[in-house]
């Protein structure tokens, strides 16, 4: 369990360093774009960027309240490492799919500077691909 | 698979949460063993027969698998 302690800890400052970054990109986006930069894919970054800055900041209080407690911990480290959950994850597909879909937005995300089409094509795919993957764990999850 | 999962918890008076947290799983983990639905690998099958202080064959029906 010591192990896993200390992985929250490096978990922890990871995120927290996330967050900074997102907090300003925020403040970046918000008081230094310029008006004409502000179209459809401006927005999609901007809803983007905090969702990553709230969802870091969540996981970073899960974290905290872990550290906190033994039984938390305990709870937290088992269903990270629940054999049931991990075999569905793979069966859906899971740790490949976060990869390709994180790659592809940010490819999208980049191509959106270029080609408002391209943009939305692999925006679609990522979340389509994601959606499905969702859908085979949740049937999986009844399954098992 | 069947297994006598229940029946032990009920003699030993505990929870699936209690189980599940000794055990090291997921209380729906414990669930899905319990109703049949999901096979628990040879280590975790080890795990729940040595909590009960049992063998695992005495845990676990595996009578299916005799032919």
């Amino acid at each position: 369990m010591e192990v896993y302690r200390r992985k929250l800890k490096r978990r922890i400052w990871l995120l927290s360093v996330l967050v900074l970054f997102s907090s300003a990109l925020g403040v970046y986006d918000v008081f230094f774009q310029t008006d004409i930069s502000k179209d459809g894919i401006f927005c999609f970054q901007c809803g983007l960027n905090t969702a990553i800055g709230i969802i870091a900041a969540v996981q970073i209080i899960r974290c905290r309240g872990a550290l906190s407690n033994d039984e938390k911990l305990k709870i937290q480290f088992n269903k990270e490492n629940d054999e049931r959950l991990i075999a569905i994850r793979a069966k859906a597909g899971m740790p490949m799919l976060m990869v390709t879909s994180i790659t592809i937005i940010v490819v999208a995300i980049i191509a959106g500077y270029f080609n408002t089409v391209i943009f939305i094509t692999l925006v679609s795919a990522a979340l389509f691909q994601l959606i499905i993957g969702l859908l085979i764990k949740l049937l999986y999850m009844k399954k098992m | 698979m069947n297994t006598k999962i229940p029946d032990l918890r009920k003699e030993k008076k505990i929870s699936q949460e209690e189980l599940a947290l000794a055990v090291g799983v997921t209380r729906q983990t414990i669930t899905s063993i319990e109703v049949g639905k999901y096979t628990a690998s040879l280590p975790l099958a080890y795990k729940i027969s040595r909590y009960f202080g049992l063998k695992i064959e005495e845990v676990f029906d595996f009578s299916e698998y005799n032919d």
